[in-house]
């Protein structure tokens, strides 16, 4: 028996399960699953720093090595020119442009070359400048090739005013000393450098010893302009340092810086931070995205697992609640029948009793006479009383006999019915009271509808019994209907009798099949109804239910076996 | 009223005199017994046409009553009278050859009625058994019971 209360206590619960399902079926692989991401993400992170340190460790060595190797050939270029040229031969000047020439064949970075004499007197040049006859004395290249008899210079500006380098190299030549210069093509040295390219955003340049730019910086900065992120002054011959640092507008670059041989420049590659992080950044997506792809898969398989595992769980929970108390309900019922029927059997005979007096008294009546008119009057209020004892006792007859009904397990008559002729045959028989309570009395029944085996008489006692209650419990209501809908429902038979009337509370849903129990007037019914229908439907292989709901309606479902 | 001689078999004394009375006062001679036994001492020392028999005695109950009965007077009518509505003690009864199965409270005309048809009944059958002479078999015979009377009365 299911009543409105345990059906509304029913999704309730299962969501509750359906809850717990889901949050133990998620919670384990969503841990592992970020676990595994977090590891991989931060293994992946850490090899790709190592890579692109090392990499960018591998650019700088390899190019600080091709510009010393430029730079000392260079050097050597010149040195070979002095040491194959005495001062007098070479200031010659036709000289001196066959020697540029083949100067310019060995390299062509080589933009002019000069003579200067002990005294740095320019005394002979070949070049696109006029520079010949200028003083170099003071010049700061002179003061350090006097010095160190080889010279390469930062980048300066010089009598020509453009920025350039220039390598020098001293000459000793009968105890008095004469110079060489060459100025190198900054544009060729320029591309020498700018070549570099890490990455996408990734670039080289030199910078001095006190950071000024001795090559183009490609983002930016101009030839002997100081470098904005200098930080490295005194570098290690030799090393190369790597490190992360952020520009003044808080771009995070990654530097990697190693030292010249032949010169004080440092050659600096740097790389933006985000540009050498992107694989990882796309690693790192690719794992986010796993992660939401992979979890929405597994939610919504989980979801329709738990709701799958939980409805069962529900509904096998229902059946066995209904079981239960569809054992119960029968249980009680036994009980109650055998004892009413030892009361009834035990009553109908002081019954029979009595019902003779009365018909003795009846008859006795028919040899008296009254003999005055007052004798009259009490003869007949006497006559009245024995008809009234009658009347009761026929009254009890029914209760017992009612009592015995419910109680006696009769075996039923089967037969083959067609249950919408059986349904409609039963209406019919109670069409015309209906109508006269102005209740209308629908019948939906369902096309083809099988031929079921049952005991056409013991159905209609309940049908009519049920449909006679439903008329009962809508006579009171606006608009009183009741529906009958028969159809199939999987292997059964399915009647239903639905009613608009006042319903019926709880409390009363759980007695409504045990005898006795009834909402009628005292006198109106005996309470019996429903607790034979019972009887009867569970002996034919049946079930009977009931659903309620206060002030819309009760339906009670009958559901009879097919084959 | 015929001159039918009826036994009433009950228990309950009370029933016993005032339905006795009754009948008597309609015309119909009526013997009284309080069980079992009492009935079929009786029965060998008067003719009796009707039994009255209540099915739940103490002692020899009326199913056995009944069975006796038919075995030694089988031409003797038995109407059942019970206060349970088993059917199937109506219908072993009817096997064993009752006239008829009334529920208990039942009313005196109607059973009286059903006295008259057992008691038509019995002179058809003796009837019958004149004519047949005396080489015909008088074994009551099942499928004449009415049986769709007998189901007719338990409701």
């Amino acid at each position: 028996m299911e009543t409105t209360a345990r059906q509304k206590d029913r999704p309730a619960k299962y969501s509750r399960i359906r809850r717990i399902i889901l949050s133990r079926i998620l919670v384990a692989p969503f841990v592992i699953l970020l676990l595994v991401c977090a590891t991989l993400v931060y293994y992946f992170a850490s090899t790709l720093h190592a890579r692109v340190t090392s990499e960018m460790i591998r650019i700088v060595d390899d190019h600080r090595n091709m510009i010393d190797q430029f730079l000392l050939e260079r050097t050597e270029d010149l040195k070979f020119i002095a040491n194959t040229n005495d001062y007098e031969f070479i200031c010659r000047e036709h000289r001196l442009a066959e020697v540029f020439e083949k100067l310019q064949k060995s390299s062509p970075a080589f933009l002019d070359l000069g003579i200067f004499d002990h005294s740095g007197n320019h005394i002979a040049y070949k070049g696109p400048y006029d520079l010949e006859g200028k003083n170099y004395q003071d010049a700061p290249w002179f003061q350090a090739v006097k010095e160190k008899s080889v010279y390469i210079s930062d980048v300066f500006l010089g009598y020509r005013n453009t920025p350039h380098f220039v390598i020098a190299v001293k000459k000793e030549e009968n105890g008095v000393y004469w110079y060489l210069r060459a100025t190198i093509d900054t544009y060729y040295f320029n591309n020498l450098v700018e070549n570099i390219r890490v990455g996408k955003t990734g670039e080289a340049y030199l910078i001095n010893k006190d950071g000024l730019f001795q090559t183009k910086q490609r983002s930016g900065g101009k030839l002997m302009e100081t470098d904005p992120n200098f930080s490295l002054s005194d570098l290690p011959n030799g090393r190369i340092v790597t490190y992360s640092a952020a520009d003044d507008q808080g771009n995070k670059y990654r530097y990697a810086v190693g030292r010249l041989q032949q010169t004080d420049w440092q050659l600096v590659v740097r790389q933006d931070f985000m540009d050498a992080a992107a694989p990882l950044i796309q690693a790192v997506m690719a794992a986010v995205g796993l992660i939401f792809i992979g979890g929405a898969v597994v939610v919504v398989i989980a979801f329709f697992l738990a709701s799958n595992v939980a409805y069962r769980l529900s509904v096998a929970d229902a059946e066995k609640r209904e079981m239960t108390n569809q054992l119960i309900m029968a249980g009680k019922l036994a009980e109650v029948g055998e004892m009413s029927s030892g009361i009834a059997h035990e009553i109908n005979n002081p019954l029979q009793v009595m019902k003779a007096e009365v018909t003795m008294i009846g008859d006795l009546f028919q040899d008296v006479s009254p003999h005055s008119d007052a004798d009259r009057e009490n003869f007949d209020l006497i006559k009245d009383s024995v008809n009234q004892i009658g009347i009761q006792i026929d009254r009890c007859r029914k209760i017992t006999q009612g009592l015995l009904k419910f109680a006696r397990k009769s075996d039923p008559v089967i037969r083959k019915i067609m249950p919408g002729e059986l349904i409609s045959e039963t209406v019919g028989m109670v069409a015309h009271q209906a109508m006269l309570d102005e209740v209308v009395i629908k019948t939906a029944i369902a096309p083809n509808l099988p031929e079921i085996e049952s005991d056409p008489s013991q159905l209609q006692q309940v049908f009519l019994n049920l449909i006679n209650n439903a008329v009962y419990a809508v006579k009171d209501v606006p608009k009183p209907e009741v529906r009958i809908e028969v159809d199939q429902h999987n292997d059964r038979l399915r009647i239903r009798l639905m009613d608009n009337g006042c319903g019926i509370a709880e409390d009363q849903l759980e007695k409504i099949f045990l005898p006795f129990f009834t909402t009628k007037p005292v006198g109106t019914g005996t309470g019996l109804g429903l607790s034979t229908c019972f009887g009867i439907i569970e002996n034919l292989g049946g079930k009977i239910e009931v659903e309620s709901q206060l002030g819309v309606g009760t339906t009670f479902t009958v559901l009879l076996p097919i084959a | 009223m015929s001159n039918v001689q009826v036994l009433i078999v009950d228990d309950e004394e009370r029933f016993l005199q005032t339905t006795a009375k009754i009948m008597e006062k309609r015309g119909v001679a009526a013997l009284r017994a309080p069980n079992g036994e009492g009935a079929l001492k009786i029965i060998e020392e008067t003719p009796v046409d009707v039994v009255i028999l209540d099915v739940k005695m103490p002692g020899m109950d009326g199913v056995e009553t009944l069975k006796r009965i038919k075995s030694s007077h089988p031409l003797i009518e038995v109407i059942m009278l019970t206060g349970h509505g088993s059917f199937d003690l109506a219908v072993s009864g009817m096997r064993l050859g009752a006239f008829d199965y009334l529920m208990k409270p039942c009313d005196i005309s109607q059973l009286l009625e059903k006295v008259e048809d057992a008691y038509a009944k019995k002179q058809a059958m003796e009837e019958r058994k004149r004519a047949n002479g005396e080489n015909g078999t008088d074994a009551p015979n099942p499928a004449v019971l009415r049986k769709s009377n007998a189901s007719g009365n338990i409701e």
